[in-house]
């Protein structure tokens, strides 16, 4: 994921000579270093030193340069109140590419694993909320956003591991649309980012005992798509969530916002509750906090039993 | 001095700074000190319609900000060839208002609506204010976002400097650290840090609370250029911002200022809300 990043940001330094890279110290990881190895003079290490960071783009958005700044997800939530206070607050065109979200920083731990953020970003006012789910969604996703959008952006990927999700989609990426990656009728599985493969492996199973499920991806969280989530629940009379993120506050949250509001129905929430912690591999945690495939249609089966008991 | 081999260095480079500068036009002074009673003036009538405001530190401020906006600061819409004033100690905004409203940029009648639901002028500065350059409010965000101005200037070879009015309680912030050494690195010789240097911060003296005294040698072994000059005086602070402008270093002017300034009631004490008569005395001896 971050390696697509990289390149699509170098890529778009040479169609827009007002594009600025910011990061603190951590170039090579974000893979930010792609664009400071073609535009060294437009790219910016300010040390490690997130607040500043964020606030120093704000400056540099300010005299209409087009700022974008990449650091870990955990350590831009560092800087939470400078994006809110100083960035958001003046409506200021920074765009936060927040790379190692979610479990994908597998070694480093829970200190390193952003499971709070989108729920922390999302209640920004003038703050958009963009999980592109695999590297295809980043290269149609990042240029329009960085190239067309105005004001402040928080864009969340995870580090390496991208499955194939939406390899296959041709639609172009819009704020504020979901993409529809597989249609059913008896339950909706929304979700955002790379658990999105358990989603559709778990749909696949399900096809095979009857149980029609439909998957969303809900890539833009904020702004949401709430006419897909209303057709959705009207039609199929049952949501799920799934999430790399907490289940407070993220993308189950924003769904169940819009149920509640729309078309109350049952819906679960897959996600984190806890900490993360260190494994070899993001898909290891992934099994192990409760979004793999058989999580899924487990929970899948339980909504589906509420849904036709009442 | 043995003892102490590297303060003693660093206090000859100290006062080796101090070239006093000619200053240009010698009438200006008289002026702008009639500007900055002006300005005191506003604020304290201000303090009259709304006692919640942050009187102590927005009378520490007003010669600082007088002298900046009246003699230094060029405005233009283009925002990499004008200059641009950030007011990092954002709880002075009532001295910045009055400032503004001096300068015909609001309405002088708006001032006395401040903090009201149907007034612009908001409890700390927003950028909806004609005149306003930043957002402010929480402490120590000034100067970072003070330093991206600067930088994006020189990036795309503008002449605007950066003006960033700081408070010394302020300098508590982490953040402050992070910029101060990020400036150093770029040498952004746009950019003229002036810190209210008042002694107090909300909850006491900051002999008190964080005592500030090494702030200004920090400041200078960072890599700034150092200036120290009276904060209420309008010939000293023009000199120090004289050569802040030739300094070829950012610059940062450590202005010596009294809380309060100007009523003689809460002068140098943490007081920010005097007796309502207290300061309608202070109005007639300004």
């Amino acid at each position: 994921m971050r390696d697509t990043m990289g390149r699509v940001l170098a890529s778009l330094g040479e169609i827009d000579r007002d594009i600025v890279v910011i990061t603190a110290d951590v170039g090579d990881s974000t893979r930010a270093s792609y664009f400071r190895d073609k535009f060294p003079d437009r790219y910016f290490n300010v040390g490690i030193s997130e607040q500043h960071m964020v606030n120093f783009a704000a400056g540099l958005a300010a005299t209409g340069m087009k700022p974008i700044v990449a650091g870990f997800a955990m350590f831009m939530m560092r800087a939470w109140e400078q994006i809110r206070n100083t960035t958001a607050r003046m409506n200021l065109n920074v765009k936060f590419i927040a790379t190692h979200s979610g479990f994908s920083d597998s070694i480093d731990g829970s200190s390193h694993q952003a499971l709070e953020d989108i729920s922390l970003m999302r209640v920004i006012p003038n703050v958009r909320v963009v999980v592109p789910a695999d590297s295809y969604e980043i290269m149609r996703s990042l240029p329009p956003l960085i190239l067309r959008e105005k004001g402040p952006v928080y864009y969340r990927i995870g580090r390496d591991y991208s499955p194939p999700i939406t390899r296959d989609v041709g639609e172009e990426f819009r704020l504020g649309r979901a993409t529809v990656l597989k249609d059913g009728e008896d339950i909706a599985i929304i979700g955002a980012g790379v658990v999105l493969w358990s989603a559709l492996e778990a749909s696949r199973e399900l096809e095979r005992i009857g149980i029609s499920a439909a998957v969303i991806n809900m890539s833009s969280i904020k702004p949401i798509d709430e006419e897909t989530i209303e057709k959705y629940a009207r039609k199929t009379g049952a949501i799920i969530t799934i999430e790399e993120h907490s289940i407070y506050g993220g993308l189950g949250s924003a769904v169940a916002e819009t149920i509640v509001r729309r078309y109350p129905i049952p819906m679960r929430m897959l996600g984190a509750t806890s900490f993360g912690r260190t494994a070899r591999t993001q898909e290891e945690l992934i099994e192990y906090f409760g979004l793999g495939k058989s999580s899924v249609v487990r929970a899948v089966l339980e909504v589906v039993r509420i849904d036709r008991r009442s | 001095m043995l003892k102490y081999p590297s303060i003693f260095y660093f206090l000859r480079g100290w006062w080796g700074d101090g070239v006093p500068i000619p200053m240009g036009d010698g009438g200006s002074i008289k002026d702008l000190e009639l500007i900055a009673s002006r300005i005191r003036k506003h604020v304290l009538n201000m303090y009259l319609k709304d006692q919640s405001l942050h009187l102590g530190s927005s009378l520490s401020s007003v010669e600082i900000l007088a002298i900046i906006m009246f003699k230094y600061l060029r405005r233009s819409s283009d925002p990499i060839d004008r200059d641009w004033l950030i007011l990092s100690k954002g709880h002075a905004a009532p001295a910045l208002y009055a400032a503004l409203a001096e300068a015909g940029l609001i309405n002088s009648g708006e001032l006395e609506k401040i903090n009201d639901i149907s007034s612009i002028l908001q409890g700390h500065p927003e950028i909806l204010i004609p005149g306003v350059d930043m957002s402010t409010g929480s402490l120590g965000q000034g100067l970072s976002f003070g330093i991206g101005v600067a930088m994006g200037i020189k990036s795309r070879g503008g002449s605007g400097k950066v003006y960033v009015v700081m408070g010394d309680g302020e300098q508590d912030e982490g953040e402050v650290w992070e910029a101060i050494t990020h400036a150093a690195a770029r040498k952004l010789d746009n950019l003229i840090v002036v810190v209210d240097d008042n002694g107090f911060q909300l909850d006491g003296s900051t002999d008190d609370i964080k005592p500030k005294h090494h702030l200004p040698y920090i400041w200078r072994v960072l890599g700034w250029r150092v200036i120290m000059c009276d904060g209420h005086s309008i010939k000293s602070l023009d000199r120090a911002m004289s050569e802040a402008i030739q300094s070829k270093m950012p610059t940062a002017i450590f202005a010596k200022t009294v809380r309060g300034k100007g009523v003689s009631e809460i002068e140098n004490t943490k007081i920010q809300k005097p007796g309502v008569e207290v300061v309608k005395r202070a109005i007639l001896n300004a």
